[in-house]
């Protein structure tokens, strides 16, 4: 990425970025887990009283989206969104890489969540009904087309959970990138402290303005995104979840991919 | 109109590869590939950008009207509409992602 291609400040020799990152916030998060659940308490305090509220919330979505046999999966769904998360709003702290802004990461999540799709069916209708499933109820002829469209489609849902948060996660940081590279030292600021009388007019002006516009606008944006691409990949892993259980009982539903 | 969006199109789509004739001509045969793949870049994020947008805003409009309409599924309402909004990205985010592909990493050289 040339130009606007920033090292974070800690590295450690040998390791890619994304990968000493991901341990950051792996070590964040089994932190609170531990302060959360090291004094278990009927009546919640501090730590233990939030993140309870938090796992709440997860198990309310979890009961509107799969509905009552959805409370088996809370702790795989509740991990992959808490950690999907605590990665996006890490890659904002100024100085940190981002692990989900690097393919890897992401394609680790969405494979991690095809085998536990296909797993949780599999264990649920066996394998030969579970693969009668994907035949779909269409004529005998139509049957061969119908299971390798389905596969491709199957095979589909990890690309795109791969993609959809990476992209939306270096999509942003490249446009932050972009942003701080016009408004730094050899950008409007720098301008604006060369001495020029028009670089401290219009350097100064854009610069502030460029600033007000980062932190006003830009950082909340990308918060909002962390914060939605968290709940888009954990809803997707609901719906096909749901899906591979379902199966049976309601054919086949909208297809998502 | 059309003709002269088309002469237009035609003419940015010709000049670099007038620029870097010279250049293949001398030798490296590909050198054209370059200059092509940032304008294609540039061009297929537009497009994606553009057409997402146009399907996006038919999505949230039909969903608000939908709010509107029944106040108490809005709840419901809100997270169908944020899976197809997630959707419907996604197709824009595969060409950020062959915009990045033909930009960073450049395949064909």
């Amino acid at each position: 990425m040339g130009v606007i291609e920033h090292p974070p400040i800690f590295r450690l020799p040998g390791i890619p970025d994304h990968v000493t990152y991901t341990w950051f916030v792996m070590v964040v998060l089994t932190a609170v887990a531990f302060v959360a659940s090291r004094h278990v308490q009927l009546v919640p305090r501090g730590m233990q009283n939030f993140m309870e509220v938090v796992l709440e919330q997860i198990g309310q979505l979890i009961d509107d989206v799969m509905g009552p046999e959805g409370r088996r999966y809370l702790p795989f769904i509740a991990t992959l969104g808490l950690f999907i998360l605590a990665a996006n709003l890490a890659s904002l702290i100024p100085g940190f890489a981002g692990p989900t802004a690097n393919l890897n990461t992401t394609a680790a999540c969405a494979i991690i969540v095809f085998v536990a799709y296909h797993y949780i069916g599999i264990r649920k209708h066996g394998p030969i009904t579970y693969l009668q499933h994907f035949m779909g109820p269409v004529p005998l002829l139509l049957k061969p087309l119908m299971f390798v469209i389905e596969i491709i489609s199957h095979l589909a849902r990890p690309l795109s959970l791969t993609l959809r948060l990476f992209g939306n996660m270096v999509g942003g940081h490249i446009l932050l990138a972009i942003i701080f590279f016009l408004m730094g030292l050899q950008g409007l600021i720098g301008w604006a402290m060369s001495g020029s009388v028009a670089g401290a007019i219009v350097g100064g002006v854009g610069g502030l303005v460029m600033i007000v516009f980062t932190v006003g606008f830009l950082y909340p944006l990308k918060m909002l995104v962390s914060f939605l691409q968290a709940f888009i990949f954990v809803m997707l892993t609901m719906l096909y979840i749901s899906g591979a259980i379902e199966e049976a009982d309601h054919g086949h539903g909208a297809e998502h991919h | 109109m059309r003709r002269s969006l088309m002469v237009a199109v035609m003419a940015v789509l010709a000049a670099p590869g007038l620029a870097f004739a010279q250049a293949a001509a001398g030798g490296d045969a590909r050198a054209w590939v370059g200059p092509y793949a940032v304008l294609v870049a540039g061009f297929a994020m537009a497009f994606a950008a553009g057409l997402c947008g146009l399907g996006q805003g038919r999505a949230v409009a039909a969903a608000v009207d939908a709010m509107a309409r029944q106040p108490g599924a809005a709840a419901r309402i809100q997270t169908a509409m944020i899976i197809g909004l997630a959707l419907i990205e996604s197709l824009a985010i595969y060409v950020l992602v062959v915009a990045m592909i033909l930009l960073f990493v450049q395949p064909i050289k």
